[in-house]
């Protein structure tokens, strides 16, 4: 039915970028992990001059050879990176601004000389810029789809040597991995998926889509392999949502409605995503305080003090969970209550002494909440705790 | 477009003015976005500024005009806090990923937004990648009798604002690019220093913006800056050459651009390029071909040196013997062309020059050793590797102090005396 109402071309096309979307999603997710988010960008605004002398160069556009070219320069640029780093005292994010800002200078400059003389075909080379993809054909979609395919497969294949080095790069060294040959794998896979994604997002935004994706994914996972699928199905999505929202608006560049969708999707995650996302976050923090005030005031009850100021809401909820009855001389402790402050009082107790003997592991397992020793400290540690503690008295 | 009228002959001098102009800010306040490590902050805002700029003209603002000015400000501000929000809230996404999210994610906004309006306002996404520095010499206001260019106007006006801030402020930006615990432990507004350069690199930005377009404005800040840090040291020699680069490469690109029938903001970009890859080249002291030159000096001074410590130990009846080999001989021919050496029928021998040129060697050598073996507890078989090195670097005073703490007659550890020290050879600084 979906097909009597879009053309084929329109759904091969959106295959092809929803498949670019995946692999640039797994591949950034790596090179996030690995903090070479801007070297994506460097080799994406490198692109373009690579694309303009292939068109000079073939006489046609070919998307084949256009992304070769891509691809050249794109290398060409992360080398110039590479050689000022090593060779002038330009610092490193100076580098990246100018080998970023001049390499583009250079694709524009072509591009804009070839548009000037009216070469046939020229027209569609700005599409290289912000990304168009109502020129793509079947046959370059199948193509990109081939390349992107292929570099999501690779991923697939290294992911734990890629994970190794990304999170333990001294680690995977010391134990024999070839880090620098994995790191060129790394930069490779990035190059191409910055060129296979040119169609889709144009020179200019084609890092976000190696970028966002895997910064939405991340809120949602500790875990790589998790993280690398998450982060390929918010590229994908975003991907088709710049397809549709292109094809719906009139002279709409896909690259901008792809990022903006991208980016609509980490910031629900960053919202919304549990454990790391902002409300589970905030929620956290309620749930902590609000065992914090009840602590104090069972601690103050079993005292025999008066509730403490500001303990109102804390009061009412003791009163619901019939953990203090309200009495004739004001609020007491029911038995419930009486033991729950026991507890709570055996657990400061414990804690008070951990802190004493041995200040780190507190540092690293107590919260606000007060959790019971036991459930959070390994228990052989615990032992040793007891008994320098006892040692100390 | 031929340039044979005069009009238009002018006309294309008004461009290359206000290349220039737009330049001359964008330099200064690039130079602080370099000293300070900040380029990608330029590189950030200069994309972010675009919804600024696109809602302020649908409110009626004209491009380079006050109000986009404002609204390029805003955007700047709005996309730093996001920056440092997204950076500091999120744990496991580098400070890199979070401005790439959040530069790319201002330009994608703005750039739909002018695909959107583009039919109700003076903007569209040709202007917003590349400028329209050709046209800008058509958009003029009267001036004492004179038409002259709006973006010339705003980019003088901005030198001058921007100038007038830096001198004012300079020592204080000094310290704060330099040493910014310093600065704040002095008391002095670090933040607000760098607010202040947040807002100083948005409205370079828009200047920028109307004439090489949102992606290229990053490479006039930081280019210029670039480059005359390879070229000079000081900051404030930084800032004057980094304003003529950039002034000179505005002018140059637009030329170059209008003989190669391209877009001038291409050209600019790629002629500063040219200039930093220049720069990198030949700069005096830490160019690349300087610092090549000076590592093949030292190694032939090096060479040299070995020959007649060798000849020297030769001739000592000791362990080594002139060396010989096509590897030896260019050297040999070089040391005979200093008169140090001479050639007889049993090989190379030395000249007194030579001799004395050898035995500084060697004293350096034996001395250092004895040092080594008298304050360092090395074994005997390791004291001559970093004697073989630092022979070469160490200089008349250096040897008068290892002398007086060995004492001067002694032998070097391995039994061998130390020769005297002879009196400077004339014409040589060592």
């Amino acid at each position: 039915m979906i097909a009597a109402l879009v053309p084929y071309n329109t759904l091969v096309v959106a295959a092809a970028v929803a498949a670019v979307g995946l692999a640039a999603g797994m591949v950034g997710a790596l090179a996030v992990l690995r903090r070479r988010a801007l070297a994506g960008d460097a080799a994406a605004h490198g692109s373009l001059a690579g694309v303009a002398t292939a068109f000079l160069a073939t006489g046609r556009r070919d998307l084949g050879w256009l992304l070769v070219g891509g691809l050249v320069t794109s290398l060409a640029t992360l080398a110039a990176l590479v050689a000022i780093r090593r060779w002038t005292r330009t610092r490193d994010d100076a580098a990246m601004a100018l080998v970023l800002g001049v390499s583009f200078g250079a694709g524009v400059a072509l591009v804009t000389g070839i548009t000037a003389r009216g070469l046939p075909d020229s027209a569609g080379l700005e599409q290289f810029l912000l990304g168009h993809t109502a020129g793509v054909t079947a046959g370059d979609a199948a193509l990109l789809a081939v390349c992107a395919l292929g570099a999501a497969g690779l991923v697939t294949l290294g992911l734990k040597e890629l994970t190794l080095v990304a999170f333990d790069e001294a680690f995977a060294a010391a134990a024999g991995w070839p880090v620098g040959l994995v790191d060129l794998g790394l930069v490779g896979l990035i190059a191409v998926m910055v060129v296979v994604g040119l169609p889709a997002a144009g020179a200019v935004l084609v890092t976000a889509l190696l970028v966002i994706p895997p910064v939405a994914a991340r809120q949602w996972t500790d875990r790589v392999g998790t993280m690398v699928l998450l982060a390929g199905l918010f590229g994908t999505l975003s991907a088709l949502v710049g397809v549709v929202g292109s094809a719906l608006v009139p002279r709409l560049p896909t690259g901008p409605v792809v990022v903006l969708a991208a980016a609509a999707l980490a910031a629900v995650s960053a919202v919304a995503a549990p454990g790391r996302g902002w409300w589970s976050r905030r929620a956290a923090a309620r749930r902590a305080l609000v065992a914090w005030r009840e602590g104090d005031l069972l601690a103050s009850l079993a005292r025999g003090d008066r509730p403490p100021a500001g303990a109102d809401g804390a009061l009412r909820r003791a009163l619901a969970d019939g953990l203090v009855a309200r009495g004739a001389g004001g609020f007491t402790l029911t038995a419930a209550g009486t033991a729950r402050a026991a507890d709570l009082a055996r657990r400061r107790e414990a804690w008070a002494r951990i802190l004493a003997t041995a200040p780190d592991d507190a540092r690293a397992f107590l919260t606000v909440d007060l959790p019971d020793p036991a459930a959070v400290i390994d228990g052989a540690r615990l032992a040793e705790i007891r008994s320098a503690a006892e040692r100390c008295r | 477009m031929s340039p044979s009228v005069t009009g238009i002959e002018s006309f294309h001098l008004w461009n290359i003015a206000t290349a220039m102009a737009v330049a001359a800010p964008c330099a200064l306040v690039g130079t602080l976005l370099v000293a300070r490590r900040l380029s990608l902050l330029g590189d950030a805002i200069a994309h972010a500024v675009l919804p600024g700029i696109v809602i302020a003209v649908l409110a009626g603002g004209r491009p380079g005009g006050w109000l986009t000015m404002i609204g390029a400000v805003a955007a700047a501000i709005v996309t730093a806090s996001i920056a440092t929000a997204v950076a500091s809230n999120s744990v496991g996404v580098g400070e890199d990923a979070a401005t790439g999210v959040g530069f790319t994610t201002m330009f994608a906004l703005g750039v739909i937004l002018v695909s959107v309006a583009a039919s109700r306002v003076d903007l569209d996404t040709a202007c917003v990648l590349y400028g329209e520095l050709e046209l800008s010499a058509f958009d003029t206001v009267p001036v004492a009798g004179l038409e002259i260019p709006r973006g010339f106007i705003t980019g003088c006006l901005l030198f001058a604002g921007v100038g007038l801030a830096l001198c004012l402020s300079w020592k204080e930006q000094v310290l704060a690019a330099f040493d910014p615990a310093a600065a704040r432990a002095l008391g002095l507004p670090v933040a607000g220093l760098s607010v202040a350069l947040l807002v100083g690199t948005a409205l370079t930005t828009v200047a920028g913006f109307d004439a090489v377009g949102g992606v290229l404005v990053v490479t006039m800040l930081v280019a210029p800056a670039a480059a005359a840090e390879l070229l000079v040291s000081r900051l404030h020699h930084v800032a004057a050459v980094a304003v003529a680069i950039g002034m000179a490469a505005g002018a140059i690109g637009y030329l170059a651009a209008w003989r190669l029938d391209t877009g001038a903001a291409g050209m600019i970009a790629v002629v500063l390029g040219a200039v930093y890859a220049v720069a990198a080249l030949v700069a005096p002291e830490h160019g690349i071909l300087a610092r090549a030159l000076g590592a093949v000096a030292l190694r032939w001074r090096v060479a040299r040196e070995d020959f007649l410590a060798a000849a020297w130990r030769a001739a000592e009846g000791g362990t080594a013997t002139v060396p010989r080999g096509w590897a030896a001989w260019p050297v040999a021919r070089w040391l005979a062309a200093e008169g140090a050496v001479g050639w007889t029928p049993t090989g190379w021998r030395l000249t007194p020059t030579g001799r004395a040129r050898a035995e500084t060697i060697v004293r350096s050598h034996r001395l250092w050793e004895a040092w080594l073996g008298r304050n360092v507890d090395l074994p005997l078989d390791h004291l001559h590797p970093p004697a073989e090195w630092v022979e070469h670097h160490i200089g008349s005073a250096v040897r008068a102090i290892l002398a007086a703490e060995v004492g001067d007659s002694v032998a070097d550890p391995h039994g061998r005396s130390i020769p005297p020290e002879s009196p400077p050879p004339a014409g040589r600084a060592r």
